[in-house]
């Protein structure tokens, strides 16, 4: 669990700067050469290796990805645990108002999301590795830089083939999320506290928190941002009980996920900024504090729309937690290893994500000329009649 | 006519002047009209730097041109090369001595940059020019004549308002009145105090508010509010000499004691207390600031930035600019040593202690900069986005006792000036419920009091 990663996640999602194009469908596949590709097409079929059953071609994001022999994915069959079932108000049939209203309480969403059915058995000290994949970081990774990835990637038909293809390379390459997460790993690193990191690790552990992480990554997948609009709509007919929301109020303010994401928001758009600037001419080149500026102003709008979604966002995330579950987190979360982990990840998260985004920019730009991109942003000359 | 109307005059007239000069018979050669009207065509685009380039290299290639030179010694006023203004402005002057519109100029210029002798001697030649019945009747004629006169030569109109404000920099405000009063440019019995509040709340144009506000100063020795006020915005724009003196003036003539405390603790933490600044060191300021916030002129505004403190050193201004532009520049270290250096200069500066305290809180150094911040609101109790940003170290230090008086106090203050800080009562709210959260309380600056906004 990241605590704070899922919501973020589904937080950015929402952003513009993650989903300016709502329409658009992002496929994401592994060609024969261990290349990452992103794009709003789906992989033709010389573009990708035939299917084995090691090899399944990706939209897909893996459920947390624990290592140990005990520890199931979100597709292993776990015939002995199943999706809680949503309590109250979903209890209740809402009124039907009208052909365009649902019929049907909002359905859990977890129906493939699994929990290992004991906490983890773990003797000797929790390596920051461990921690990190207890966490489900790695796996939730995936599915915010595949975002930032289709948000990078100019829309189809404006850049020439060759320059797409040189794009959609290096995007596969530098947002690779073992690179991102090593980063976020190196810069959690110096942050370690034993006592903490152990009382975290030992939380994570729990059957409830595996559960949390489950629900989590799966929030992160490149869909889920249909999914909660879909939830939101069904939730008009049916508002979610006051408790609930006090319950997810309460886990905003203790994780910061509101403040975490407009963090992150800044450091993408000052990554950006950065990269962009230094490859444009000397004289129109950004000084680092009005990049800053830049960053802040993003942030500032950022948080605005962030206030305006984040309730839906865990309302949807969490539908599948029970209101003592929910409690639990809130608690731990609180609590002075939480407090420890919730800092830690978030300077980790900003930072590692930040850097990345701005080397994967430079890369970018150094690849394709600025004046390309630019090019590419006009609209097309109309035909003379 | 105040300080301020009298400088974007002079840019106008300069400019314009330049055009009207065209065919003046001073005019011995043609000017290279190529790069005087490019020069003018790129300072009204508001390329500052590229017109004075242009308008120097027209001054060049035409050195006997009145135009020319006129142009140059205006833009390189305008940009803050002083020297170089007072050297072509000379120039221009020797070719063209009896030119009303250049003696005007080179009056001005004097004024600005405090050489006031030098200005009165040109008001003194200006004044020649015209018709001994004109100079008779401004120098002898009854008050009541005045206005006439004044309407029909707008000269006569400029040499006063100058002296007005010559007297009043020098701190003879007793003579400045009595000039005023004299030319009917105030009259007694007057409410100029109640119509520049009135001006004030009505949101009247800023420059018709400030213009009411010195009336009341030079009409009404009484009206120690406005006076206070007028010392207050004259800070606030920058005009540090003048607005010290009016702030004193203010102080002096209010009637109680601890309005005159109060005042005194104003002069003391920004204005510098008895640390006077030379008005070419405050002007040197204020174009250095125009540069870098205006034109992100880095090098030519840290010159003008240490030209200024070296004539001034113990002005605080100018460091704390120079520390602004080195945290933009990346280079915190070197910002947080600016400021230090500051520091020095005037130990008792609120603005410098709440810049380094609040570049500490950047840099997540909180018990050094709850230090600086406890200062700042020690300096300036009213500060409410100071006790905020004092709110935020406290807590990110786990002192939550003190955050939530230091926040609460900072909503009351703001909720007096009627500027809601939703986010902050949002957060205060939540931690009343919840206790602390994970994420660090907001600390906005809310920019409600005049004369505290701009050092």
């Amino acid at each position: 669990m990241t605590d704070r990663l899922g919501p973020v996640l589904l937080l950015i999602g929402a952003l513009v700067l993650v989903s300016a194009r709502a329409d658009a469908e992002t496929y994401r596949w592994v060609d024969d050469q261990g290349n990452v590709t992103y794009s709003n097409r789906p992989p033709q079929p010389r573009e990708v290796p035939p299917a084995t059953p090691e090899a399944q071609p990706a939209p897909d994001v893996k459920a947390p990805d624990v290592k140990g022999a005990d520890v199931k994915t979100r597709e292993a069959k776990s015939p002995d645990v199943k999706a809680p079932e949503m309590k109250t108000p979903e209890a209740k049939a809402p009124e039907p108002k009208g052909a365009e209203v649902q019929t049907q309480p909002p359905k859990p969403r977890d129906a493939k999301v699994s929990v290992p059915p004991n906490p983890i058995p773990k003797t000797g000290p929790t390596k920051i590795d461990e921690l990190l994949d207890l966490a489900g970081v790695r796996g939730q990774l995936v599915g915010l830089l595949s975002r930032v990835a289709v948000d990078l990637r100019p829309p189809p038909g404006q850049m020439s083939p060759a320059d797409q293809a040189t794009i959609d390379r290096i995007l596969g390459q530098s947002l690779r999320h073992d690179v991102v997460y090593g980063a976020v790993r190196e810069t959690f690193r110096p942050q370690v506290d034993r006592p903490s990191l152990e009382a975290t690790a030992a939380w994570l552990r729990t059957p409830v928190a595996r559960k949390i992480v489950a629900l989590e990554t799966a929030s992160s997948e490149p869909d889920a941002e249909q999914k909660v609009a879909d939830y939101a709509a069904m939730l008009k007919a049916n508002p979610p009980p006051a408790r609930r929301l006090e319950l997810l109020q309460q886990l905003d303010w203790v994780t910061g996920a509101n403040e975490t994401s407009a963090d992150l928001v800044a450091a993408i758009a000052r990554g950006l900024s950065t990269a962009v600037s230094a490859a444009g001419p000397p004289e129109s080149r950004l000084r680092p504090g009005q990049i800053e500026d830049r960053a802040a102003q993003v942030r500032a709008r950022a948080n605005e729309t962030l206030r305006e979604v984040r309730t839906m966002s865990m309302l949807y995330t969490y539908q599948a937690l029970r209101d003592e579950e929910l409690s639990e987190y809130v608690r731990f979360s609180g609590s002075d290893a939480g407090r420890w982990y919730n800092t830690a990840m978030r300077r980790a998260l900003v930072g590692g994500i930040g850097k990345a985004v701005e080397q994967t920019a430079t890369e970018l730009v150094r690849a394709v000329p600025l004046e390309r991109w630019a090019r590419a942003a006009m609209p097309a000359p109309q035909p003379v009649k | 006519m105040t300080i301020g109307t009298v400088r974007a005059v002079v840019c106008a007239i300069t400019l314009v002047l330049c055009l009207a000069s065209i065919g003046a018979p001073q005019e011995r050669k043609a000017p290279a009209a190529n790069d005087l009207d490019r020069a003018q065509a790129a300072f009204q685009a508001g390329r500052y730097t590229e017109a004075l380039a242009l308008a120097r290299r027209g001054a060049d290639a035409a050195p006997t041109s009145v135009r020319a030179l006129t142009v140059r010694a205006g833009m390189a006023e305008f940009m803050g090369e002083f020297d170089e203004a007072r050297t072509v402005y000379d120039r221009a002057s020797a070719l063209a001595p009896d030119d009303a519109e250049l003696i005007y100029l080179t009056a001005s210029f004097a004024v600005r940059v405090g050489e006031y002798d030098r200005a009165l001697v040109q008001l003194d030649r200006l004044l020649a020019l015209h018709p001994a019945h004109v100079r008779w009747l401004f120098q002898w004629a009854p008050t009541y004549l005045q206005p006439g006169l004044l309407r029909d030569h707008p000269a006569l109109e400029h040499i006063v308002q100058i002296k007005l404000d010559i007297l009043s920099e020098r701190g003879d405000l007793a003579q400045a009145r009595q000039l005023a009063r004299s030319y009917a440019i105030v009259k007694s019995g007057e409410n100029y105090c109640g119509e520049a509040q009135a001006k004030s709340r009505d949101g009247a144009e800023r420059e018709e508010t400030f213009k009411a506000f010195r009336l009341a100063a030079l009409g009404q020795p009484d009206a120690a509010d406005c006076i206070w006020w007028y010392g207050q915005w004259l800070s606030d724009e920058g005009y540090v000499r003048l607005g010290r003196l009016m702030v004193i003036e203010g102080t002096r003539a209010m009637p109680s004691a601890g309005g005159k405390e109060s005042r005194a603790r104003y002069l003391r933490i920004r204005l510098g207390g008895n640390r006077e600044v030379s008005k070419r060191a405050e002007q040197l300021f204020l174009v250095a600031r125009q540069r870098y916030l205006r034109d992100g002129d880095i090098d030519g505004a840290v010159r003008l930035f240490d030209e200024s403190i070296r004539l001034a050193p113990m002005f605080a201004r100018p460091y704390n600019y120079r520390a602004t532009i080195a945290a933009d520049l990346g280079d915190r270290e070197a910002a947080l040593a600016w400021l230090q250096r500051g520091l020095q200069a005037d130990p008792d500066s609120w603005r410098t202690h709440r810049n380094i305290g609040k570049l500490l809180s950047e840099l997540e150094r909180y018990p050094e900069a709850e230090m600086y911040l406890r200062k700042t609101v020690q300096l300036f109790g009213d500060d409410a986005g100071g006790r905020l940003a004092l709110a935020r170290v406290l807590y990110a230090q786990g002192k939550y006792d003190d955050f939530a008086k230091e926040a609460r106090a900072a909503v009351a203050l703001l909720a007096n000036w009627k500027t809601p800080v939703p986010e902050v009562r949002d957060f205060l709210s939540k931690f009343d419920r919840w206790g602390p959260g994970e994420a660090l309380p907001p600390a906005p600056d809310p920019r409600i009091i005049v004369g505290w906004n701009h050092d």
